[in-house]
């Protein structure tokens, strides 16, 4: 008899589901080990001062400087507010225009593509477009303002704080809410219909659909944007790089900015990769509630 | 010998030859030569009139051009080295020399110079310009031009506006501001400021220092390890541009965000009168607007001063100096366009292109043309009134930090003395980090 036929046959390793799942995912593995997980080991190692230095020793000097710097206390409140904001206007923004491609209207593909179209543009060129038009003297904002709405001398947008915090977040807002609004979109089509047509035999009023219909089936594509368009603005540097400088004064300068300059123009490498794994860590903490929302539904 | 074994030799014979004949031009070596003035119209002009003489008298080795915007300089360079690539030959300012020292991204040059005739051949540059690019008795660079920064005007908007001489001190020079500021339209907006002062990273150190040094002032101590910034001569240079800026007005609107290129652009279109700048500025500016006539109504004189104050440093001086890279594959050839740029005929060709006095001597004190230029004759007793910035690592850090302070102050988000007072504390702990 054999010992298939008993029942004790020994599978193959190659033939194991176990195996031949991580045979296939390994070569995505190996990828992603070696573009993030060697510069995530260089960047911890070099916060320690081991690698890219003359005289490599362990210390946790950059560490301790991120404790006592006013510079990164200030660069972490700024990405604070400018991530918290950014990330309620695209939300807004991204929702509403999402209801509004989402009626049946006649060339609703042009408008979705005209909806579209600020995502297409990198951020370093946005910013630089958004420089000029609120220019003082060149500017076509100012000019505008002067012309028409009674303005007697310009307006120094990015020579004010508030205004240039204000810039900034417009600028970003405008850029990148149709991230949001494409997976609201794609929330608000998976709604099934049967459920309006429910509340409307109800005698449900328009706001009462949105509030009890289309926001609680959104909230998990909601929790899904937010948190990527978190993790991605807490990142943003070209923006802020090409609008504001991170200025005026250190008043619109984030922590990518300060980890670029502490890097490339302070020549200080074990300090800005200590801010990059500061900054890391939040992320990945943020990235929690995204992985737990996503595996519940994938398990 | 048989047919066969002849034309076997012939091919083996058109075979040597040909790689006898290919020998020379695989021997040929090419050099990358970068240069943010390569970005910039006048200078690269300049650079690759020059290279191309260069190439010509040495056929067996090219360069190639490795334009990089001031801006992006450092970021790109130390990427650069930091992976022991980079370009062969490159041009710094004085402000990173230091660090790019410390790193040992630049080739020590003692060994070639001594070839050429060690301290013989070094006599003829200014000492002072070769301490930025000397360690520990090493000399790792050769300073190819030099300018003090000088309050440079528009003779023209200065006469318009009854000023028969340029500002000697800081209350004249903050009256011809005010008197120059103005709407040239009746009705019209204000259009025309008195002056400028770059506040944007680009630009900001040589423009800000001159104003801090010419009230008495400086960064820091002179054995660069405490800051000067909580002494009276800074508190009075940092209040009198905020005051300029807030009550007068006579900068133009957006200050903050005007670097070096963007000053100059304002001088050329007669948008402001007054700025500080080097000589490199008059080609430049006559290169943005022909109209102007740049060389005949632009005019230099020294930086203000507060009475009583003669004597001390008032000034800034620029300086490019030529590097090699330390890891250069090619370090003969690489010497060889250094010191081929280091040449007289090249330092005064480069003055006849860029108005720039040269790092030599004897240059500046026999070529005609330098002894004959009114912006030179105004800027050369200006050398010995002018001093570099700190000269240690950790300067671009701490010139940041006071860029910031004053924009801080300028955008109203701290007050003056606040703003001072916390650039003093952060310079404090950037000095006293290892």
């Amino acid at each position: 008899m054999s010992d298939r036929a008993n029942g004790d046959h020994k599978v193959n390793w190659t033939e194991r589901e176990d195996v031949k799942g991580v045979l296939f995912v390994l070569p995505a593995l190996l990828l992603l080990i070696a573009v993030l997980g060697f510069p995530a080991v260089g960047a911890v190692l070099q916060s320690f001062n081991l690698l890219w230095t003359d005289k490599p020793s362990f210390t946790f000097a950059a560490y301790r400087q991120l404790v006592d710097d006013p510079a990164f206390a200030r660069a972490a409140w700024n990405t604070l507010l400018f991530v918290i904001a950014t990330v309620s206007f695209h939300l807004l923004i991204g929702l509403l225009v999402a209801m509004l491609l989402n009626l049946e209207v006649r060339l609703k593909w042009l408008f979705r593509v005209i909806a579209l179209l600020p995502w297409t543009v990198p951020d370093v060129f946005a910013g630089l477009v958004w420089r000029f038009m609120v220019d003082p003297l060149a500017g076509f904002i100012n000019s505008v303002l002067i012309t028409f709405a009674g303005q007697t001398e310009p307006v120094d947008w990015l020579g004010t704080s508030t205004l240039a915090f204000g810039c900034l977040i417009l600028a970003e807002g405008w850029r990148a809410y149709p991230f949001i609004m494409l997976i609201l979109l794609a929330g608000l089509q998976a709604i099934p219909p049967q459920q309006y047509e429910a509340a409307q035999l109800d005698g449900a009023t328009a706001w009462q659909s949105f509030r009890f219909v289309t926001l609680p089936n959104l909230k998990t594509m909601f929790v899904i944007a937010a948190v990527l368009d978190t993790i991605w603005e807490c990142r943003l540097f070209g923006m802020v790089f090409s609008l504001t400088g991170g200025g005026p004064g250190d008043a619109t300068q984030v922590l990518s900015l300060l980890t670029y300059r502490q890097n490339f123009e302070f020549f200080n490498p074990a300090y800005s990769a200590a801010i990059a794994v500061a900054l890391a860590a939040a992320m990945l903490a943020l990235s929690v509630p995204y992985l737990r929302l996503t595996m519940k539904q994938t398990v | 010998m048989s047919n066969r074994s002849r034309v076997l030799h012939l091919l083996s014979a058109l075979v040597l030859g040909l790689v006898t004949l290919a020998g020379p031009a695989s021997a040929q070596v090419t050099l990358v030569y970068s240069d943010w003035q390569l970005a910039e119209n006048v200078w690269n002009r300049s650079l690759r009139e020059a290279f191309a003489e260069f190439e010509k008298a040495n056929p067996d080795i090219k360069i190639k051009y490795e334009p990089v915007a001031l801006g992006q300089r450092d970021t790109r360079y130390s990427t650069a080295l930091r992976a022991g690539k980079g370009p062969d030959v490159f041009a710094l300012d004085a402000n990173p020399i230091k660090q790019y020292i410390k790193e040992g991204w630049v080739m020590d040059l003692t060994p070639f110079i001594a070839k050429e005739g060690g301290q013989q051949y070094l006599a003829d540059w200014y000492p002072s310009l070769l301490g930025p690019v000397t360690e520990g008795g090493k000399v790792y660079g050769l300073p190819k031009n030099v300018s003090p920064i000088m309050l440079t005007y528009n003779k023209e908007l200065l006469t318009a506006a009854g000023i028969a001489a340029p500002p000697k001190t800081w209350a004249e020079f903050r009256e011809a501001a005010k008197k120059m500021t103005k709407a040239t339209k009746d009705g019209g907006p204000v259009d025309q400021w008195g002056t400028l002062l770059v506040l944007a990273p680009a630009g900001f150190d040589l423009r800000f220092s001159v104003v801090l040094r010419g009230f008495g002032g400086d960064f820091l101590s002179p054995d660069n390890t405490k800051s000067l910034l909580d002494s009276p001569e800074a508190k009075a240079a940092f209040n009198y541009v905020i005051e300029m800026i807030q009550n007068d007005r006579s900068l133009p609107p957006g200050v903050s965000q005007i670097d070096a290129q963007g000053g100059r652009t304002l001088v050329a279109n007669r948008k402001v009168a007054m700025a500080f700048e080097g000589l490199f500025t008059v080609p430049i500016i006559a290169d943005i607007n022909p109209q102007l006539d740049a060389w005949k109504v632009l005019e230099m004189a020294p930086v203000p001063q507060n009475p009583g104050s003669e004597k001390q440093i008032r000034s800034t001086y620029y300086m490019k100096s030529i590097f090699m890279n330390s890891k250069s594959e090619h370090p003969e050839q690489a010497w060889k366009l250094i010191k081929f740029m280091m040449e007289k005929k090249q330092m005064e060709k480069w003055f006849v292109d860029n108005n720039l006095l040269s790092g030599r001597k004897s240059v500046n004190d026999t070529f005609k043309p330098i002894l004959e230029n009114k912006f030179t004759n105004a800027a050369r007793p200006e050398i010995e009134r002018a001093a570099f910035l700190p000269q240690i690592p950790k300067w671009p850090e701490i010139m940041e930090t006071v860029r910031q302070a004053l924009q801080a102050a300028i955008a109203k988000s701290k007050t003056p003395e606040q703003a001072l007072a916390d650039a003093h504390k952060a310079v404090e702990a950037i000095l006293a980090r290892p």
